[in-house]
Protein backbone atom coordinates (compact mmCIF):
# COMPACT_ATOMS: atom_id res chain seq x y z
CA UNK A 1 0.00 0.00 0.00
CA UNK A 2 1.72 3.08 -1.01
CA UNK A 3 1.38 6.54 0.71
CA UNK A 4 1.63 9.82 0.52
CA UNK A 5 2.66 12.53 2.91
CA UNK A 6 -0.17 15.26 2.97
CA UNK A 7 0.55 18.77 4.47
CA UNK A 8 -2.85 20.03 5.31
CA UNK A 9 -4.08 23.56 6.21
CA UNK A 10 -3.47 22.94 9.79
CA UNK A 11 0.44 22.54 9.14
CA UNK A 12 0.26 18.97 10.10
CA UNK A 13 1.39 16.28 8.23
CA UNK A 14 -0.37 13.10 7.91
CA UNK A 15 0.41 10.06 6.06
CA UNK A 16 -2.94 8.93 3.86
CA UNK A 17 -3.37 5.73 2.01
CA UNK A 18 -4.35 5.53 -1.55
CA UNK A 19 -7.68 4.24 -2.28
CA UNK A 20 -7.93 0.66 -3.19
CA UNK A 21 -9.00 1.25 -6.99
CA UNK A 22 -9.87 -1.19 -9.91
CA UNK A 23 -7.73 0.00 -12.95
CA UNK A 24 -9.15 -1.19 -16.24
CA UNK A 25 -6.76 -2.25 -18.96
CA UNK A 26 -6.60 1.06 -21.50
CA UNK A 27 -8.42 0.88 -24.38
CA UNK A 28 -7.21 2.02 -27.54
CA UNK A 29 -9.76 3.69 -29.50
CA UNK A 30 -9.07 3.16 -33.50
CA UNK A 31 -11.30 4.79 -36.31
CA UNK A 32 -12.86 1.86 -38.62
CA UNK A 33 -12.47 -1.98 -38.55
CA UNK A 34 -10.50 -2.98 -35.93
CA UNK A 35 -9.41 -6.07 -37.15
CA UNK A 36 -8.43 -4.92 -40.67
CA UNK A 37 -6.90 -1.65 -39.29
CA UNK A 38 -4.38 -1.81 -36.63
CA UNK A 39 -3.01 1.51 -36.39
CA UNK A 40 -3.66 3.18 -33.35
CA UNK A 41 -5.18 6.63 -33.51
CA UNK A 42 -3.30 8.10 -30.24
CA UNK A 43 -5.97 8.03 -28.62
CA UNK A 44 -5.92 6.06 -25.29
CA UNK A 45 -8.73 5.53 -22.73
CA UNK A 46 -8.24 4.20 -19.04
CA UNK A 47 -10.90 3.95 -16.68
CA UNK A 48 -10.25 3.98 -13.18
CA UNK A 49 -13.25 2.69 -11.07
CA UNK A 50 -13.54 3.54 -7.38
CA UNK A 51 -14.87 1.00 -4.98
CA UNK A 52 -18.73 0.95 -5.28
CA UNK A 53 -20.41 2.47 -3.16
CA UNK A 54 -18.30 4.52 -1.63
CA UNK A 55 -17.69 8.10 -3.43
CA UNK A 56 -14.41 8.89 -2.82
CA UNK A 57 -13.23 12.85 -2.35
CA UNK A 58 -10.22 13.18 -4.21
CA UNK A 59 -6.95 15.30 -3.20
CA UNK A 60 -4.50 14.26 -5.39
CA UNK A 61 -4.18 11.85 -8.24
CA UNK A 62 -0.52 10.47 -9.44
CA UNK A 63 1.14 8.35 -11.92
CA UNK A 64 4.00 7.50 -13.80
CA UNK A 65 4.27 9.09 -17.40
CA UNK A 66 5.10 6.48 -20.34
CA UNK A 67 5.56 8.32 -23.38
CA UNK A 68 2.13 10.10 -23.23
CA UNK A 69 1.64 13.30 -24.34
CA UNK A 70 -1.33 14.93 -22.81
CA UNK A 71 -3.60 13.73 -20.29
CA UNK A 72 -7.49 14.80 -19.86
CA UNK A 73 -9.41 13.86 -16.81
CA UNK A 74 -12.97 13.16 -16.63
CA UNK A 75 -14.78 12.50 -13.26
CA UNK A 76 -18.19 10.72 -12.84
CA UNK A 77 -19.91 12.16 -9.64
CA UNK A 78 -22.97 11.41 -8.32
CA UNK A 79 -24.51 14.11 -5.69
CA UNK A 80 -24.90 12.51 -2.22
CA UNK A 81 -28.46 11.94 -1.71
CA UNK A 82 -28.81 7.91 -3.26
CA UNK A 83 -31.65 9.14 -5.88
CA UNK A 84 -29.24 11.82 -7.65
CA UNK A 85 -27.91 10.37 -11.18
CA UNK A 86 -24.25 10.32 -11.52
CA UNK A 87 -22.64 12.86 -13.89
CA UNK A 88 -19.70 13.12 -15.72
CA UNK A 89 -17.57 16.28 -15.86
CA UNK A 90 -14.15 17.41 -16.86
CA UNK A 91 -11.97 18.26 -14.22
CA UNK A 92 -8.88 18.79 -16.49
CA UNK A 93 -8.56 19.17 -20.26
CA UNK A 94 -5.43 18.49 -22.47
CA UNK A 95 -2.29 18.57 -19.28
CA UNK A 96 0.97 18.25 -21.32
CA UNK A 97 3.13 15.55 -19.74
CA UNK A 98 6.00 15.96 -22.98
CA UNK A 99 6.98 19.17 -24.10
CA UNK A 100 7.57 17.91 -27.58
CA UNK A 101 5.56 14.52 -28.39
CA UNK A 102 8.02 13.22 -30.24
CA UNK A 103 10.94 13.46 -27.94
CA UNK A 104 12.22 11.84 -24.85
CA UNK A 105 11.12 14.78 -22.40
CA UNK A 106 8.73 13.89 -19.66
CA UNK A 107 8.16 10.72 -21.35
CA UNK A 108 8.86 8.81 -18.01
CA UNK A 109 8.45 11.55 -15.57
CA UNK A 110 6.36 11.03 -12.56
CA UNK A 111 3.30 13.55 -11.92
CA UNK A 112 0.58 14.56 -9.94
CA UNK A 113 -2.37 15.91 -10.02
CA UNK A 114 -3.56 18.16 -6.85
CA UNK A 115 -7.30 19.20 -6.54
CA UNK A 116 -6.52 22.24 -6.74
CA UNK A 117 -5.41 21.95 -10.48
CA UNK A 118 -8.95 20.35 -11.44
CA UNK A 119 -11.70 22.34 -12.76
CA UNK A 120 -14.67 21.12 -10.83
CA UNK A 121 -14.77 20.06 -7.16
CA UNK A 122 -13.33 16.38 -7.29
CA UNK A 123 -15.88 15.71 -4.31
CA UNK A 124 -18.44 12.05 -4.20
CA UNK A 125 -16.27 10.98 -7.54
CA UNK A 126 -17.35 7.68 -8.39
CA UNK A 127 -14.85 6.33 -11.29
CA UNK A 128 -12.55 8.73 -13.18
CA UNK A 129 -11.62 8.49 -16.87
CA UNK A 130 -7.93 10.13 -18.04
CA UNK A 131 -7.70 10.13 -21.93
CA UNK A 132 -4.31 9.51 -23.31
CA UNK A 133 -3.02 11.33 -26.27
CA UNK A 134 0.02 10.80 -27.94
CA UNK A 135 0.11 12.20 -31.63
CA UNK A 136 3.18 11.33 -32.38
CA UNK A 137 4.40 8.18 -34.43
CA UNK A 138 7.29 7.81 -32.74
CA UNK A 139 6.26 5.82 -30.14
CA UNK A 140 4.24 2.05 -30.44
CA UNK A 141 2.37 2.33 -27.28
CA UNK A 142 1.62 4.68 -24.73
CA UNK A 143 0.23 4.53 -21.29
CA UNK A 144 0.12 5.49 -17.37
CA UNK A 145 1.74 3.20 -15.14
CA UNK A 146 1.06 3.27 -11.71
CA UNK A 147 -2.08 5.27 -11.06
CA UNK A 148 -2.97 5.66 -8.06
CA UNK A 149 -5.47 8.08 -5.91
CA UNK A 150 -5.77 9.65 -2.82
CA UNK A 151 -8.27 10.79 -0.87
CA UNK A 152 -9.30 13.96 0.65
CA UNK A 153 -9.57 14.28 4.50
CA UNK A 154 -10.93 16.77 6.36
CA UNK A 155 -8.81 18.44 8.73
CA UNK A 156 -9.23 18.37 12.41
CA UNK A 157 -11.23 21.14 13.79
CA UNK A 158 -9.39 23.28 15.76
CA UNK A 159 -9.51 22.20 19.56
CA UNK A 160 -10.83 24.42 21.83
CA UNK A 161 -9.13 25.41 24.68
CA UNK A 162 -11.52 25.38 27.99
CA UNK A 163 -12.78 28.20 29.97
CA UNK A 164 -10.84 27.69 32.45
CA UNK A 165 -7.07 27.08 30.80
CA UNK A 166 -7.96 30.91 29.56
CA UNK A 167 -8.74 31.76 32.38
CA UNK A 168 -5.68 31.14 34.14
CA UNK A 169 -3.66 32.79 31.42
CA UNK A 170 -5.62 35.66 32.10
CA UNK A 171 -4.44 36.28 35.97
CA UNK A 172 -2.23 38.94 34.77
CA UNK A 173 -5.27 41.05 36.37
CA UNK A 174 -4.73 42.40 39.33
CA UNK A 175 -7.52 43.42 41.37
CA UNK A 176 -7.31 45.64 44.40
CA UNK A 177 -6.12 43.99 47.36
CA UNK A 178 -5.96 46.85 50.12
CA UNK A 179 -6.80 45.50 53.41
CA UNK A 180 -6.92 41.70 52.08
CA UNK A 181 -5.52 38.62 53.41
CA UNK A 182 -2.26 37.85 50.89
CA UNK A 183 -4.13 35.36 48.17
CA UNK A 184 -0.95 33.52 48.31
CA UNK A 185 -0.71 31.80 51.40
CA UNK A 186 -5.05 31.71 51.93
CA UNK A 187 -4.63 30.07 48.54
CA UNK A 188 -1.91 27.48 49.81
CA UNK A 189 -4.12 26.51 53.23
CA UNK A 190 -7.39 25.86 50.56
CA UNK A 191 -5.27 23.61 48.67
CA UNK A 192 -3.93 21.79 51.74
CA UNK A 193 -7.60 21.90 52.69
CA UNK A 194 -9.03 20.55 49.79
CA UNK A 195 -6.12 17.84 49.06
CA UNK A 196 -7.21 16.34 52.68
CA UNK A 197 -11.05 16.17 51.97
CA UNK A 198 -9.89 14.15 48.33
CA UNK A 199 -7.56 12.31 50.76
CA UNK A 200 -10.70 10.72 52.60
CA UNK A 201 -13.09 10.56 50.23
CA UNK A 202 -10.11 8.23 48.00
CA UNK A 203 -10.20 6.64 50.47
CA UNK A 204 -13.45 5.62 51.40
CA UNK A 205 -14.25 1.90 51.50
CA UNK A 206 -17.26 -0.22 50.52
CA UNK A 207 -17.33 -2.82 53.43
CA UNK A 208 -20.39 -2.95 55.77
CA UNK A 209 -20.40 -4.10 58.97
CA UNK A 210 -20.53 -7.37 60.84
CA UNK A 211 -22.38 -9.02 63.53
CA UNK A 212 -21.10 -11.01 66.14
CA UNK A 213 -21.68 -14.64 65.54
CA UNK A 214 -21.31 -17.37 68.11
CA UNK A 215 -22.07 -20.90 67.43
CA UNK A 216 -24.06 -19.97 64.59
CA UNK A 217 -26.63 -17.44 66.83
CA UNK A 218 -26.06 -14.60 68.05
CA UNK A 219 -24.23 -14.40 71.72
CA UNK A 220 -27.30 -12.71 74.27
CA UNK A 221 -24.93 -10.44 75.64
CA UNK A 222 -24.24 -8.50 72.50
CA UNK A 223 -28.10 -7.97 71.55
CA UNK A 224 -28.95 -4.27 71.61
CA UNK A 225 -31.94 -3.43 73.59
CA UNK A 226 -33.11 -0.37 71.74
CA UNK B 1 21.29 -5.55 64.99
CA UNK B 2 23.88 -8.38 63.36
CA UNK B 3 26.60 -5.81 63.84
CA UNK B 4 26.45 -6.73 67.36
CA UNK B 5 27.17 -10.60 66.47
CA UNK B 6 29.16 -9.18 63.88
CA UNK B 7 31.77 -7.33 65.72
CA UNK B 8 32.36 -10.46 68.37
CA UNK B 9 35.31 -11.91 66.22
CA UNK B 10 36.76 -9.02 66.08
CA UNK B 11 37.28 -8.37 70.09
CA UNK B 12 38.56 -11.64 70.14
CA UNK B 13 41.19 -12.47 67.78
CA UNK B 14 41.98 -16.29 67.12
CA UNK B 15 45.36 -15.66 68.95
CA UNK B 16 43.79 -15.08 71.98
CA UNK B 17 44.18 -18.00 75.19
CA UNK B 18 41.65 -20.50 75.07
CA UNK B 19 40.17 -19.33 78.10
CA UNK B 20 38.30 -15.77 76.67
CA UNK B 21 37.49 -17.20 73.20
CA UNK B 22 35.66 -19.83 74.89
CA UNK B 23 33.51 -16.81 76.74
CA UNK B 24 32.87 -14.46 73.70
CA UNK B 25 32.12 -17.70 71.82
CA UNK B 26 29.22 -18.27 74.51
CA UNK B 27 28.52 -15.02 74.61
CA UNK B 28 27.44 -14.78 71.12
CA UNK B 29 25.42 -17.90 71.21
CA UNK B 30 23.64 -16.90 74.30
CA UNK B 31 23.12 -13.15 72.32
CA UNK B 32 21.83 -15.52 69.43
CA UNK B 33 19.81 -17.53 71.31
CA UNK B 34 17.88 -15.03 72.94
CA UNK B 35 17.40 -13.12 69.97
CA UNK B 36 18.66 -9.99 70.84
CA UNK B 37 19.27 -8.88 67.19
CA UNK B 38 16.13 -9.24 65.85
CA UNK B 39 14.57 -7.40 69.24
CA UNK B 40 17.00 -4.93 68.56
CA UNK B 41 16.69 -4.43 64.68
CA UNK B 42 12.68 -3.97 65.05
CA UNK B 43 12.86 -1.54 68.00
CA UNK B 44 15.48 0.36 65.80
CA UNK B 45 13.06 -0.04 62.85
CA UNK B 46 9.95 1.38 64.42
CA UNK B 47 11.89 4.08 66.27
CA UNK B 48 12.84 5.23 62.65
CA UNK B 49 9.31 5.13 61.44
CA UNK B 50 8.26 7.11 63.91
CA UNK B 51 10.60 9.42 64.73
CA UNK B 52 9.29 10.72 67.80
CA UNK B 53 11.16 13.82 70.12
CA UNK B 54 11.60 10.79 73.08
CA UNK B 55 13.81 8.16 72.02
CA UNK B 56 14.48 7.16 75.21
CA UNK B 57 10.64 7.27 76.23
CA UNK B 58 9.61 5.57 72.80
CA UNK B 59 11.80 2.40 73.06
CA UNK B 60 10.85 2.56 77.35
CA UNK B 61 6.94 2.06 75.69
CA UNK B 62 7.82 -0.30 73.02
CA UNK B 63 9.05 -2.27 75.04
CA UNK B 64 7.03 -2.24 77.29
CA UNK B 65 3.90 -3.27 74.78
CA UNK B 66 6.53 -6.28 73.55
CA UNK B 67 6.91 -7.73 77.13
CA UNK B 68 2.72 -7.57 77.85
CA UNK B 69 1.77 -8.80 74.43
CA UNK B 70 4.40 -11.91 74.64
CA UNK B 71 2.92 -12.45 78.36
CA UNK B 72 -0.59 -14.41 77.56
CA UNK B 73 -2.58 -11.20 77.87
CA UNK B 74 -3.00 -11.91 81.79
CA UNK B 75 -0.41 -10.34 83.75
CA UNK B 76 -0.41 -6.37 83.86
CA UNK B 77 1.56 -3.83 80.93
CA UNK B 78 2.95 -1.12 82.14
CA UNK B 79 0.11 1.19 82.65
CA UNK B 80 -1.22 -0.98 85.69
CA UNK B 81 0.45 -2.38 88.54
CA UNK B 82 3.93 -3.19 87.37
CA UNK B 83 3.87 -5.69 90.39
CA UNK B 84 0.61 -7.19 90.11
CA UNK B 85 0.34 -11.00 88.56
CA UNK B 86 -3.71 -11.23 89.47
CA UNK B 87 -5.47 -11.46 85.84
CA UNK B 88 -7.27 -8.14 84.99
CA UNK B 89 -10.42 -7.36 84.71
CA UNK B 90 -12.18 -7.81 80.86
CA UNK B 91 -12.23 -3.97 81.38
CA UNK B 92 -9.08 -3.02 82.46
CA UNK B 93 -7.46 -5.51 79.74
CA UNK B 94 -9.82 -3.91 77.02
CA UNK B 95 -8.82 -0.40 78.12
CA UNK B 96 -4.89 -1.49 78.08
CA UNK B 97 -5.57 -2.89 74.79
CA UNK B 98 -7.07 0.55 73.83
CA UNK B 99 -3.95 2.30 75.23
CA UNK B 100 -1.31 0.28 73.42
CA UNK B 101 -3.41 0.40 70.32
CA UNK B 102 -3.68 3.95 69.95
CA UNK B 103 0.64 4.06 70.98
CA UNK B 104 0.90 2.43 68.14
CA UNK B 105 -1.44 4.87 65.72
CA UNK B 106 -0.01 7.55 67.09
CA UNK B 107 3.68 5.95 65.71
CA UNK B 108 2.86 7.48 61.83
CA UNK B 109 1.71 10.17 60.04
CA UNK B 110 -1.29 9.46 57.63
CA UNK B 111 0.85 11.11 54.85
CA UNK B 112 3.40 8.54 55.41
CA UNK B 113 1.17 5.48 53.85
CA UNK B 114 2.78 2.72 54.34
CA UNK B 115 4.30 2.99 57.66
CA UNK B 116 0.28 4.33 58.92
CA UNK B 117 -1.31 1.27 57.14
CA UNK B 118 1.06 -1.40 59.56
CA UNK B 119 -0.01 0.67 62.48
CA UNK B 120 -3.55 0.48 61.51
CA UNK B 121 -2.97 -3.32 60.76
CA UNK B 122 -0.94 -3.99 64.07
CA UNK B 123 -3.82 -1.83 66.16
CA UNK B 124 -6.63 -3.50 64.27
CA UNK B 125 -4.82 -7.06 65.44
CA UNK B 126 -4.89 -6.01 69.15
CA UNK B 127 -8.30 -4.43 69.32
CA UNK B 128 -9.29 -7.81 67.38
CA UNK B 129 -8.53 -10.20 69.92
CA UNK B 130 -10.35 -8.55 72.85
CA UNK B 131 -14.13 -9.63 70.47
CA UNK B 132 -15.77 -12.41 71.79
CA UNK B 133 -14.26 -15.60 70.44
CA UNK B 134 -15.37 -17.31 67.04
CA UNK B 135 -16.08 -20.14 65.78
CA UNK B 136 -12.91 -21.27 63.37
CA UNK B 137 -13.26 -21.71 59.94
CA UNK B 138 -17.15 -20.01 59.92
CA UNK B 139 -17.92 -17.67 57.78
CA UNK B 140 -18.48 -14.07 58.95
CA UNK B 141 -22.42 -12.45 59.35
CA UNK B 142 -21.18 -9.73 57.35
CA UNK B 143 -22.31 -9.42 53.34
CA UNK B 144 -18.31 -8.63 52.97
CA UNK B 145 -15.48 -10.84 52.96
CA UNK B 146 -13.35 -8.60 54.56
CA UNK B 147 -13.77 -10.13 58.04
CA UNK B 148 -12.11 -13.43 57.23
CA UNK B 149 -8.78 -11.65 57.30
CA UNK B 150 -8.07 -12.70 60.64
CA UNK B 151 -6.79 -16.15 60.56
CA UNK B 152 -5.60 -15.44 63.98
CA UNK B 153 -6.39 -13.85 67.34
CA UNK B 154 -10.22 -14.12 68.87
CA UNK B 155 -12.69 -12.18 67.02
CA UNK B 156 -13.89 -11.62 63.20
CA UNK B 157 -13.72 -7.81 63.71
CA UNK B 158 -13.29 -5.07 66.36
CA UNK B 159 -16.09 -4.44 69.09
CA UNK B 160 -17.98 -1.08 67.93
CA UNK B 161 -17.65 0.54 71.25
CA UNK B 162 -14.18 -0.30 71.34
CA UNK B 163 -14.00 1.18 67.63
CA UNK B 164 -16.08 4.12 68.74
CA UNK B 165 -14.06 4.70 71.30
CA UNK B 166 -10.67 4.72 69.97
CA UNK B 167 -11.99 7.14 67.18
CA UNK B 168 -13.04 9.68 69.87
CA UNK B 169 -9.41 9.45 71.56
CA UNK B 170 -8.14 10.19 67.98
CA UNK B 171 -10.14 13.13 67.40
CA UNK B 172 -9.69 14.48 70.65
CA UNK B 173 -5.69 13.79 70.63
CA UNK B 174 -5.10 15.38 67.59
CA UNK B 175 -6.45 18.32 69.09
CA UNK B 176 -10.00 18.77 67.45
CA UNK B 177 -12.69 20.26 69.87
CA UNK B 178 -15.59 17.63 71.09
CA UNK B 179 -18.58 20.05 69.82
CA UNK B 180 -16.33 19.67 66.34
CA UNK B 181 -15.69 16.33 66.01
CA UNK B 182 -19.36 15.45 66.96
CA UNK B 183 -21.11 15.33 63.59
CA UNK B 184 -17.91 13.22 62.17
CA UNK B 185 -18.11 10.81 64.79
CA UNK B 186 -21.88 10.20 64.45
CA UNK B 187 -21.55 9.37 61.20
CA UNK B 188 -18.41 7.00 61.76
CA UNK B 189 -19.63 5.35 64.97
CA UNK B 190 -20.67 1.55 65.40
CA UNK B 191 -23.07 0.22 67.64
CA UNK B 192 -21.57 -2.04 70.38
CA UNK B 193 -22.86 -4.96 69.07
CA UNK B 194 -21.98 -4.63 65.39
CA UNK B 195 -18.49 -6.38 64.48
CA UNK B 196 -16.03 -3.67 62.59
CA UNK B 197 -14.13 -5.10 59.46
CA UNK B 198 -10.11 -3.79 58.82
CA UNK B 199 -11.07 -1.73 55.94
CA UNK B 200 -14.13 0.00 57.90
CA UNK B 201 -11.55 0.40 60.67
CA UNK B 202 -8.92 1.47 58.45
CA UNK B 203 -11.50 4.55 56.75
CA UNK B 204 -12.71 5.02 60.34
CA UNK B 205 -8.97 5.98 61.53
CA UNK B 206 -7.72 7.78 58.76
CA UNK B 207 -10.39 9.53 58.55
CA UNK B 208 -10.41 11.01 62.00
CA UNK B 209 -6.42 11.75 61.56
CA UNK B 210 -6.96 13.94 58.19
CA UNK B 211 -9.96 15.92 59.78
CA UNK B 212 -7.65 16.65 63.23
CA UNK B 213 -5.11 17.95 60.31
CA UNK B 214 -7.56 19.34 58.32
CA UNK B 215 -9.17 21.53 61.34
CA UNK B 216 -5.74 22.28 62.46
CA UNK B 217 -5.25 24.02 59.04
CA UNK B 218 -8.96 25.42 58.90
CA UNK B 219 -7.60 27.38 61.92
CA UNK B 220 -4.67 28.72 60.41
CA UNK B 221 -6.65 29.68 57.81
CA UNK B 222 -9.18 31.65 59.62
CA UNK B 223 -5.54 33.58 61.22
CA UNK B 224 -4.58 34.43 57.66
CA UNK B 225 -8.09 36.02 56.73
CA UNK B 226 -7.99 37.92 59.71
CA UNK B 227 -4.02 38.66 59.27
CA UNK B 228 -4.34 42.59 58.01
CA UNK B 229 -6.64 43.78 60.71
CA UNK B 230 -6.37 42.31 64.24
CA UNK B 231 -10.08 42.09 64.78
CA UNK B 232 -12.03 38.69 63.82
CA UNK B 233 -12.63 38.36 60.43
CA UNK B 234 -15.06 39.88 57.96
CA UNK B 235 -18.39 37.26 57.05
CA UNK B 236 -18.10 38.27 53.80
CA UNK B 237 -14.75 37.01 53.37
CA UNK B 238 -14.87 34.21 55.31
CA UNK B 239 -17.93 32.78 53.75
CA UNK B 240 -16.15 33.51 50.34
CA UNK B 241 -13.31 31.90 50.81
CA UNK B 242 -14.73 28.78 52.05
CA UNK B 243 -16.67 29.03 48.78
CA UNK B 244 -14.33 28.82 46.60
CA UNK B 245 -13.20 25.41 48.51
CA UNK B 246 -16.82 23.77 48.45
CA UNK B 247 -16.64 24.67 44.96
CA UNK B 248 -13.23 23.07 44.65
CA UNK B 249 -14.17 20.32 46.39
CA UNK B 250 -17.64 19.89 43.90
CA UNK B 251 -15.91 19.83 40.41
CA UNK B 252 -13.52 17.26 41.43
CA UNK B 253 -15.85 15.26 42.96
CA UNK B 254 -18.30 15.75 39.96
CA UNK B 255 -19.86 12.57 38.64
CA UNK B 256 -18.73 10.44 42.03
CA UNK B 257 -21.10 8.06 41.49
CA UNK B 258 -19.05 6.44 38.91
CA UNK B 259 -16.44 4.69 41.70
CA UNK B 260 -16.44 1.30 39.49
CA UNK B 261 -14.18 1.65 36.48
CA UNK B 262 -15.42 0.35 33.47
CA UNK B 263 -12.87 -1.80 31.90
CA UNK B 264 -12.99 -0.63 27.96
CA UNK B 265 -13.12 2.87 29.45
CA UNK B 266 -9.96 3.07 32.28
CA UNK B 267 -8.63 5.26 30.12
CA UNK B 268 -10.86 7.39 29.77
CA UNK B 269 -12.10 7.62 33.62
CA UNK B 270 -8.44 8.58 34.31
CA UNK B 271 -8.49 11.71 31.62
CA UNK B 272 -12.01 12.87 32.53
CA UNK B 273 -10.76 12.71 36.49
CA UNK B 274 -7.55 14.43 35.53
CA UNK B 275 -9.25 16.88 33.90
CA UNK B 276 -11.78 17.41 37.05
CA UNK B 277 -8.73 17.63 39.20
CA UNK B 278 -7.21 20.46 37.57
CA UNK B 279 -10.39 22.34 37.01
CA UNK B 280 -10.96 22.39 40.80
CA UNK B 281 -7.23 23.01 41.26
CA UNK B 282 -8.03 26.04 38.77
CA UNK B 283 -10.86 27.29 41.12
CA UNK B 284 -8.54 28.00 43.95
CA UNK B 285 -5.36 29.36 42.63
CA UNK B 286 -3.96 32.65 44.07
CA UNK B 287 -5.16 35.00 41.63
CA UNK B 288 -8.72 33.31 41.47
CA UNK B 289 -8.83 33.78 45.08
CA UNK B 290 -7.79 37.28 45.44
CA UNK B 291 -10.92 37.63 42.75
CA UNK B 292 -13.40 35.99 44.96
CA UNK B 293 -11.88 37.90 47.95
CA UNK B 294 -12.13 41.58 46.19
CA UNK B 295 -15.52 40.61 45.25
CA UNK B 296 -16.79 40.14 48.44
CA UNK B 297 -15.51 43.23 49.86
CA UNK B 298 -17.92 44.89 47.39
CA UNK B 299 -20.60 42.55 47.32
CA UNK B 300 -20.67 40.62 50.77
CA UNK B 301 -23.08 40.41 53.81
CA UNK B 302 -21.83 42.54 56.96
CA UNK B 303 -20.33 41.82 60.21
CA UNK B 304 -17.69 39.31 61.77
CA UNK B 305 -17.42 36.11 61.85
CA UNK B 306 -15.77 34.54 64.52
CA UNK B 307 -12.75 31.74 65.05
CA UNK B 308 -15.91 29.22 66.18
CA UNK B 309 -18.30 29.52 63.46
CA UNK B 310 -15.49 29.32 60.76
CA UNK B 311 -14.64 26.32 61.89
CA UNK B 312 -17.56 24.76 62.25
CA UNK B 313 -18.31 25.73 58.89
CA UNK B 314 -15.65 24.21 57.38
CA UNK B 315 -15.71 21.21 59.29
CA UNK B 316 -18.74 21.11 57.75
CA UNK B 317 -17.66 21.05 54.06
CA UNK B 318 -15.70 17.80 55.11
CA UNK B 319 -17.88 16.16 57.20
CA UNK B 320 -20.85 16.35 54.52
CA UNK B 321 -18.60 14.21 52.37
CA UNK B 322 -17.66 11.18 54.86
CA UNK B 323 -19.65 8.27 54.30
CA UNK B 324 -22.23 7.24 56.89
CA UNK B 325 -20.89 4.04 57.90
CA UNK B 326 -23.30 1.26 57.96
Amino acid sequence: MSTIRVRKMSGSTEEVQAVSCSIKPPVYLQIGDTRTDAAHSGICVVDVSLPFGKPVSIEEISFKNYYTASVSVRLLRRGPGQEAPAKWCTALRDLSLMNNPHTEGGSQDFYSIHRTQMMEEPDHVVSVRLILRQPSSAWLTFSLEDIKIFPHTEPDPEKEVSDWLSDLTLGDQHPDLEGLPDPQTVSSSIQQMWALTEVMQTNQTTACIGRFDVDGCYDINLLSLT
Amino acid sequence: MADKDKRRPGLAPPSMPEGKATKSDSDREFLSQAGVGELLRGAILKMVEARSDDPIGFLADHFCNLSSMTESGSAGGCDAEPLSNAPLSAGAQEQQHLNRALWHLRLAHHSQRSAFSNNVRVAYDLLNLTGPQRHPGEAPEGPDGSCTESPTGGGGGVRGGLYSQTLECLCSEGGVPASTSAPLLRRLHCQDHEAVPYDIFRHGVLTCAVFSDYIRQAQRLYAEVCCPDNGPASRALCLAVLGTLKEALETSQGCDANCCVNANNSCLEANVKAIRYLKASANISPCKLAQAMSGAQLRGPGGDMDAKEFENAAAELFITRVKVVS
